[in-house]
């Protein structure tokens, strides 16, 4: 047995192991609040802040939010869910179809004034929400909107962001495509939802993936436009009950928030791929 | 000839009947917003009445000579400092580990990412619980002999609030370093090696210049986002305590749907999307380089 000499490969395994290390343990304080999360949604109120792993387990909080509710509504939350998926649903739906119908005609057509409407499309993107929030509200409230789906949804219907994204890759496809579906007959709307969306399947999937986060994070906008408890949105609804009557409660706190976790985790991880592409390409384009 | 010119103008009419959507929706969701919004802000209006009075510049005025704005314009600096060198330093740090590896680097890169999808209101109780005086983080911290009085102290409640919202973009920004990264042609590390360049000079003369983009769109980001701050103040600490964590969004929502002044709340929203810009203005001007 010859005496063993450190050398430059042994170093670089040595490297490789504590990168892999130092990423591990990084992601400790990433996952914790999630599991702390759960852990403190099923522990007895006498456990949840200062015990990390609960000595005795209750479901009492679940019960709470799903079958009490001092609203007069029986189950505030479950309505509050169903509220938010279908207003984060609808608005994926319309973000992604007007977005392939005007970025399609962006990226294909020709007619005066295209330049002018792709920078004012840039232009758009500048502007900061705020500027916006006071003068739509009033425009809702004038409409009749405020406690309304529409209320909720009309500010985010349609996306420059998107618009923009789907023009980008829409570019890329080749044009004896779309000249074999004209000659075979078919209209612009189905060359663009039969022939350009199927090649498009991951920037579809992107602004779709996107759009419903920020939909279902959405808070300051539903908290404007929605009063009454049956219509709210889940992060408004559990919102103002952590402020307001569960403010002492932090088990059903914690119950509520992985209620409005689960569902955001579950597209996550059934989509992670297409969340770090989208990064990349925003991170890219600038 | 003339079949040809048919052809092309039916060409242009589809093209505008299928941006006429997207151009209805623009005019009425945000030209005509952005209109009404600058025009109230001359206006001393209560949303309930009917009355509106022209005062001319008198609501910007008085937006600049009352104190909360210039303690929330404090804060939203405070938040600035902490967040946008903590959230970078460690972004580009767990960027570079990533860009090391390839096998489980899509695992990883996903595990940092899983805090980006946390709704604000979710992740805002679960930390105000984690660090309450008595929560779990100080239960920890006091075996170790202190406390911190995350957000009960008016000193560091701020700092408190950029913490997590470090946690919740720290992956975010990581995947755009690594896209940066990434980008980097290899070659110029090899001719640089062969130069005899250390790896210490590789990276402040490489990576770190060659990366300007990224640097550049993550702090536009983040000015921006500083500028946004609502959900983790109202909920956690709701602006206090002693007014630490007032932000500029929760002043307008204040002004606006509490007091119902729309045309003083407007007013101050317009200042503080002009102040934003500038930001990113000079910021931009500092940080940009044509490296290409």
């Amino acid at each position: 047995m010859g005496r063993y000499t450190f050398n430059r490969q042994d170093f670089r395994s040595y490297e490789k192991l504590l990168t892999y290390l130092l990423l591990s343990f990084g992601l400790v304080p990433m996952v914790f609040p999630y599991i702390w999360m759960v852990l403190a949604s099923f522990k007895v109120p006498a456990e949840i802040f200062d015990r990390f792993i609960p000595t005795s387990l209750t479901l009492e909080h679940y019960r709470m939010i799903f079958l009490m509710g001092s609203t007069g509504s029986a189950n505030p939350f479950i309505r509050a869910l169903a509220n938010s998926l279908i207003v984060s649903s609808v608005t994926t739906l319309s973000v992604v179809i007007f977005g392939a119908i005007t970025g399609y005609a962006l990226a294909r057509l020709r007619f005066r004034g295209r330049s002018l409407l792709n920078n004012f499309i840039l232009f758009q993107m500048l502007f900061p929400v705020v500027l916006f929030l006071i003068p739509r509200f009033l425009l809702v409230t004038k409409l009749g909107w405020i406690n309304t789906y529409q209320g909720m949804i009309a500010p985010f219907m349609m996306s420059a962001w998107a618009i923009f994204l789907f023009r980008q890759f829409f570019r890329t496809i080749p044009q004896e495509l779309i000249d074999a579906a004209r000659i075979d007959g078919c209209s612009e709307l189905r060359i663009i939802f039969q022939v350009m969306l199927p090649l498009s399947k991951s920037v579809t999937i992107i602004v779709a993936v996107f759009t419903f986060m920020s939909m279902w994070d959405e808070f300051l906008w539903y908290l404007i436009v929605t009063k009454d408890y049956n219509l709210m949105p889940l992060s408004v609804l559990l919102g103002l009950f952590t402020k307001g009557e569960y403010s002492s409660y932090p088990g059903i706190q914690t119950a509520g928030a992985t209620l409005l976790t689960i569902p955001i985790l579950i597209i996550f991880f059934s989509f992670r791929k297409f969340f770090t592409e989208g990064i990349a390409l925003s991170g890219i384009k600038g | 000839m003339n079949s040809i010119l048919a052809k092309v103008k039916s060409n242009e009419l589809v093209g505008y009947g299928l941006i006429l959507p997207y151009l209805i929706y623009s005019l009425i969701i945000w030209v005509y917003p952005l209109m009404w919004g600058i025009s109230i802000a001359f206006k001393r209006w209560n949303i309930i009445s009917t009355e509106k009075t022209f005062i001319g510049l008198s609501n910007f005025i008085q937006v600049i000579h009352e104190p909360l704005f210039w303690i929330a314009f404090k804060n939203t600096l405070y938040f600035m400092v902490v967040f946008i060198p903590l959230s970078i330093f460690l972004s580009l740090s767990v960027a570079l580990l990533l860009n090391r590896i390839n096998f489980l680097r899509s695992f990883f890169a996903s595990g940092y990412l899983i805090s980006y999808v946390s709704a604000g209101v979710a992740y805002s109780i679960v930390f105000n619980l984690m660090f309450s005086g008595n929560g779990i983080i100080n239960t920890w911290l006091s075996g170790i002999g202190i406390t911190i009085p995350w957000f009960s102290s008016p000193k560091i409640a701020m700092a408190s609030i950029a913490i997590i919202v470090v946690w919740k973009f720290l992956g975010y920004y990581s995947l755009i370093f690594l896209a940066g990264l990434q980008s980097i042609p290899k070659t110029i590390y090899e001719s640089a090696e062969i130069d005899g360049a250390g790896r210490i000079t590789q990276f402040f003369r490489i990576t770190i210049p060659l990366l300007n983009p990224s640097f550049t769109i993550i702090i536009i980001f983040a000015i921006m986002l500083s500028f946004n701050v609502f959900t983790e103040p109202y909920m956690i600490t709701g602006g206090g305590p002693l007014d630490s964590t007032q932000t500029f969004v929760m002043q307008i929502y204040y002004h606006t749907f509490t007091n119902l002044h729309a045309g003083y709340g407007s007013s101050f929203a317009i200042i503080v999307a002009a102040i934003s810009f500038a930001f990113v203005f000079f910021i931009r001007k500092i940080v940009e380089k044509d490296i290409a």
